[in-house]
């Protein structure tokens, strides 16, 4: 009985955690519709700069109390300087623009406060224990409990007793009214935007004690804050409190009771709200968001573009020569990852579906080849060709759900089944190896030559690369490839003149996971290993970016991308530590000037002539 | 009070309103007339910075607002009761009133006052916005309105979809406001309500203005009624 | 047999009743035009015959099957094609290719990975003809946001042409045109095969009346009268409801 009320009250602290985050992200979503995935680094920087101002005056109340400052000032800067300019664009682009943030604040928390776990120690008034009725608890816990719920109920009188409150739900009705009644709809947004940010790193500072300090720790409160609000409903306060306080519950129990598939069943219940009641439990219905903007129109090719195809296919096979083993094998992963980016850009960049959920079928691809391998002993080929099959079936099945919805709840639901499908490769260990990851059981050989030659790696990959790109450039020219375009342009008029426009989007995103299969599989050949880091949400963060960095909507773009996600991750690692920096602000250029990517961009400098 | 002079607007790609020229005087109702899609909607967002015009000027209170934002002419004293009535559905019917309220200005307009005009409002005070019937939702965004203490009323189409006993509460109260010196420009397509209220009218046909009378001329017109309003 | 037939048709948004007990036919070669004040539920009607929104009650028979609620894709198989009150273009691409994809899925393969789609000659000759027919010729390769938005009017007739559908819903296809481009669209419109019939929706009479053989008046999701050109023109309810309130 005692363990089971411990257990209630630790839930109950995780829950207040998630609250204080989830509250945020909610009345920033619903007021202003940004999905903003930086929410996580300012609970983080909060955390860090807390434990900064404690060290300096040895006072937790004075950190709590300033701690939040410096990152509400950092978060008000990035709404009015990166932001405020893409309200006009789709909402993609802001997401896109905030997770490029992520990286600058993993980055930066990194280099002042280094890797290493730290405490923040718990306040000396606050050290003591509470004995209660039913047992003996920490009295910072309870405080924790206490803080938490009086937040929440200063919260809800805020927004539902005040005028200012009025305001705010006022703008998340109708803001365009609101604005034709006087209110000052760009400062609102700054102001909720500031104080989402604000209750962001308050909950970041009274984590510091219980969870420890970490850089990545945004992303680990950030994935549960995200299920939270969009079981609870997001832009709803009410939504957002219930939802962190089942949440931190049914986490601490499961984690206590049902150990490996807590997870699982957490994202399911994910999955299974969305399909439920895309709108969660206390949310208002929102409206799908625009696509951004890819405005690229169909390009055959014409004798120049294939002699300049030609050119640079040569190229490619002349280079390595030259080259010594290392940048032989940075290329082929490059290869590898630019036939990932191009099956992501199938359904992102030509179907006009964000999926932040893509390396759940690099994973399926690249756990079939391993796991095939080492429990069967199956050559790692014929591995692949299954591993192809399954990522497909498995798109197949997972799209099925996701393709009912477009926009932001598209996002979210192939958000929850990569999670899904990662809380499988964590979890389930005696396959998997989860973290720790397994080894491909026996490197297969390429038409007799060892692939531990790195020149016949090099063309193994750069094979695939062609083939890839070949088909997928034939397909986008093929009566298919245009439907899909049209569905990206306008899915109403397709429906209208038509076309099953949910059956054709369900063929692209099965084509799309089948090639992210083979990526996956492929990638372990190369690599000779896999853990459940590359099904992980950033890794479709990253392959997101690589694809968006060179110019989704192209495919051309995409290798672009990869090759230079990954040689700014490998050779400016080398000079510099600060490599997710720059990766981080050369995408937030990307979107705020080069909507094209790195290839829109060049293709803007060709002289008008000289386009197809 | 208000004055357009050769605008040009455009929505999207296309161009709506073809040099339209018109003011409002104080203390004057003025009326555009007009069918669906002849710009008269337009003109409205234009005035209320929604769209900015992209020729000729905008000029209210002496003051050029061609390129404000809504909020920023609304602040001048322009009220705006949209078409769709733009009722904050979560919102009761009291926060819907007080919420952009400028009390400060200590002006004439009191929630007391907006009741007395609108008694049916009073009675559903704690209601929220979605629970509104349209007759309501119209009423409370005219009263909404009217607790900016707006010297300008910019009024889209209030007797749309309205059954007859409401259409005619409404012109009571617009002739109300009228007796106060309230300046007011009206969009309608419901002649009688134009006649009934307007001191003046213009009418629109693809975004042009093609007639510019008083009540009398515009009844006595038979070509215009003809061409422009009736079948 | 009759092409399109409403039968007891009910739709609603919450309270809000926009299709209230509607029952009408649509012989063939038949056009109709529905007019009817703000709000009456014009579009609403042509919206749930194009598939868009499912009527909450009632029947809508095509060519006597019956579609009630049927996606649409499949109503647009059946025969029903229909044009967009605001322009609904796939407007990054070129007018061709705009045309293709509504060709493409009537009379090609969609589902081919295999052949170029722009050089699918058979498709672009109908295109061609599409063109010429809506006085598009010339403008082939413009994108379409770049067309003048009288051309795009006349885009969204050719998309609905491209599957020489049986019924035309057509949904004011004049709105936001000047007076010069609603005079050539009339005369498109009215130059079209007899043989295809029109559902049309319009406000401005002069059109109305150069095209309809018989008019149905539309007032808060009724159907008031249905009727010849003529008879709507003398009927004193139509007039009252047009000029304003009923006494």
């Amino acid at each position: 009985m005692e363990l089971l009320v411990a257990q209630l009250l630790n839930g109950l602290v995780y829950g207040v955690l998630l609250f204080f985050m989830a509250a945020g992200l909610s009345l920033i979503f619903g007021l202003m519709n940004v999905v903003n995935l930086a929410h996580g680094s300012f609970f983080m920087l909060g955390a860090f700069i807390g434990f900064s101002i404690f060290h300096l005056t040895g006072s937790f109340w004075l950190a709590l109390v300033l701690a939040p400052i410096p990152v509400v000032m950092i978060g008000i800067v990035m709404e009015l300087w990166f932001l405020r300019p893409l309200y006009a664009r789709g909402h993609m682009d802001q997401v896109l623009l905030t997770f490029g943030f992520t990286f600058v604040f993993y980055d930066l928390v990194q280099t002042v406060w280094g890797k290493v776990v730290l405490t923040l120690p718990t306040p000396a008034s606050l050290q003591s224990t509470v004995h209660i009725g039913l047992g003996v608890f920490s009295a910072y816990r309870l405080f924790l409990i206490g803080f938490g719920f009086a937040v929440a109920l200063l919260l809800w009188l805020l927004l539902e007793r005040s005028r200012l409150g009025a305001m705010v739900r006022a703008g998340v009705d109708n803001a365009g009214m609101a604005a034709g009644l006087g209110a000052n709809i760009p400062a609102l947004f700054t102001g909720v935007f500031g104080f989402g940010v604000l209750l962001a790193a308050l909950g970041g500072v009274v984590a510091g004690p219980v969870l420890g300090l970490y850089p990545g720790m945004d992303t680990d409160i950030l994935i549960p804050a995200f299920i939270v609000i969009v079981i609870g409903g997001m832009g709803s306060l009410r939504g957002a409190f219930v939802g962190s306080l089942l949440i931190g519950i049914a986490d601490t129990f499961g984690k206590a009771y049902l150990q490996n598939v807590a997870l699982f069943l957490i994202y399911l219940a994910m999955i299974i709200v969305l399909l439920i009641r895309p709108q969660g439990l206390f949310g208002i219905k929102y409206a799908d968001a625009p696509p951004s903007a890819l405005a690229r129109t169909i390009m055959p090719s014409t004798p120049r573009t294939r002699a300049l195809a030609l050119i640079a296919l040569l190229a490619l096979i002349a280079l390595p020569f030259g080259l010594a083993d290392y940048p032989r094998a940075l290329i082929a992963e490059i290869f590898i990852f630019a036939i990932f980016a191009m099956s992501l850009d199938l359904i992102l960049g030509f179907t006009g579906l964000m999926s932040l959920g893509h390396a759940a079928f690099f994973g399926l691809g690249a756990y079939s080849v391993a796991v095939l391998g080492a429990q069967f002993g199956l050559n790692a080929w014929l591995g692949l060709v299954a591993g192809v099959l399954i990522a497909a079936a498995g798109a197949g099945l997972i799209g099925f759900f996701c393709v009912r919805s477009g926009g932001i709840p598209f996002l979210m639901l192939t958000l929850a089944f990569s999670q899904l499908v990662f809380s499988v490769a964590l979890k389930w260990r005696d396959v998997t190896g989860g973290s720790d990851g397994m080894p491909l059981a026996m490197q297969p050989s390429f038409f007799g030559f060892s692939l531990s030659h790195s020149l016949v790696m090099y063309f193994m990959t750069l094979v695939f690369f062609v083939a890839v790109y070949l088909g997928l450039r034939r397909l986008i020219n093929a009566p298919l490839g245009h439907a899909f375009i049209g569905i990206r342009e306008n899915e109403a008029r397709m429906a209208a003149i038509g076309y099953p426009t949910r059956a054709y989007k369900l063929l692209a995103f099965t084509i799309a996971g089948a090639i992210a299969g083979l990526a996956g599989g492929l990638y372990v050949i190369y690599n000779g290993f896999i853990s459940s880091d590359a099904v992980y949400w950033t890794a479709s963060g990253d392959i997101l970016i690589m694809t968006m960095l060179g110019g989704a909507g192209t495919l051309i773009g995409p290798p672009i991308g990869a090759a230079a996600f990954l040689l700014m991750k490998n050779v400016v690692s080398s000079y510099s530590e600060h490599w997710l920096s720059i990766i981080g602000v050369a995408f937030i250029c990307c979107v705020l000037f080069f909507p094209g990517g790195i290839w829109g961009a060049v293709q803007k400098l060709q002289p008008a002539g000289a386009k197809p | 009070m208000l004055s357009l002079e050769n605008v040009d607007s455009y929505y999207g790609g296309s161009h709506i309103l073809h040099g339209i020229s018109l003011a409002v005087r104080e203390g004057e109702v003025v009326c555009l007339l007009g069918r669906n899609g002849a710009g008269k909607t337009t003109t409205i967002l234009t005035v209320m910075g929604y769209l900015h015009p992209r020729r000729g000027t905008i000029r209210f209170k002496e003051r050029d607002i061609g390129g404000l934002p809504p909020y920023a002419v609304a602040r001048l004293g322009v009220g705006f009761v949209p078409q769709e009535r733009g009722i904050f559905p979560s919102l009761s019917v009291r926060e819907n009133l007080t919420v952009f309220a400028r009390n400060a200005r200590s002006g004439y307009w009191t929630l007391q006052r907006v009741f007395d005009l609108f008694p049916g409002l009073q009675a559903r005070e704690r209601n929220l916005g979605f629970q509104l019937s349209g007759g309501e939702q119209q009423m409370l965004s005219i009263a909404r309105a009217l607790m900016l203490d707006p010297v300008l009323l910019l009024l889209d189409e209030p007797s749309e979809g309205l059954a007859p006993m409401i259409v005619k509460e409404i012109v009571d109260v617009l002739k109300h406001l009228r007796g106060k010196g309230m300046a007011i420009l009206l969009v309608e397509q419901n002649l009688r309500v134009a006649l009934a209220v307007a001191d003046r009218h213009h009418v629109m046909n693809k975004g042009e203005i093609c007639f510019t009378g008083g009540s009398e001329e515009l009844e006595n017109s038979e070509s215009v009624l003809r061409s422009y309003l009736s079948v | 047999m009759n092409v399109l037939e409403l039968d007891h048709l009910h739709c609603a948004f919450g309270k809000l009743v926009v299709t209230d007990d509607v029952c009408l036919t649509i012989g063939e070669g038949e056009r109709h035009v529905i007019i009817g004040p703000n709000g009456a539920g014009k579009t609403s009607l042509i919206n749930q015959i194009g598939g868009q929104l499912k009527p909450a009650a009632g029947r809508i028979l095509v060519s006597g099957q019956d579609v009630t609620g049927k996606p649409p894709s499949h109503i647009s198989r059946k025969g029903v094609a229909r044009t967009f009150q605001r322009n609904n273009l796939f407007q990054n691409l070129s007018v061709i290719e705009n045309l293709r994809l509504a060709l493409a899925v009537a009379f090609g393969n969609p589902l081919d990975v295999f052949s170029m789609a722009a050089r699918d000659q058979a498709l672009i000759g109908r295109a061609r003809q599409l063109l010429q027919l809506t006085h598009l010729d010339g403008e082939e390769k413009c994108i379409v946001r770049t067309l003048s938005y009288g051309g795009q009017r006349q885009l969204e007739i050719a998309m609905a042409l491209a599957s020489e559908p049986k019924l035309l819903l057509l949904d004011e296809p004049t709105s936001g045109m000047s007076p010069a481009e609603t005079a050539r669209m009339v005369e498109l419109i009215a130059a079209l095969p007899r043989s295809l019939s029109m559902l049309m929706i319009e406000h401005d009479m002069s059109v109305v009346f150069s095209i309809a053989d018989r008019i149905t008046v539309l007032h808060y999701g009724k159907i008031l009268v249905t009727d010849a050109p003529a008879a709507i023109q003398a009927n004193e309810r139509v007039r009252e409801i047009y000029l304003g309130m009923a006494h």
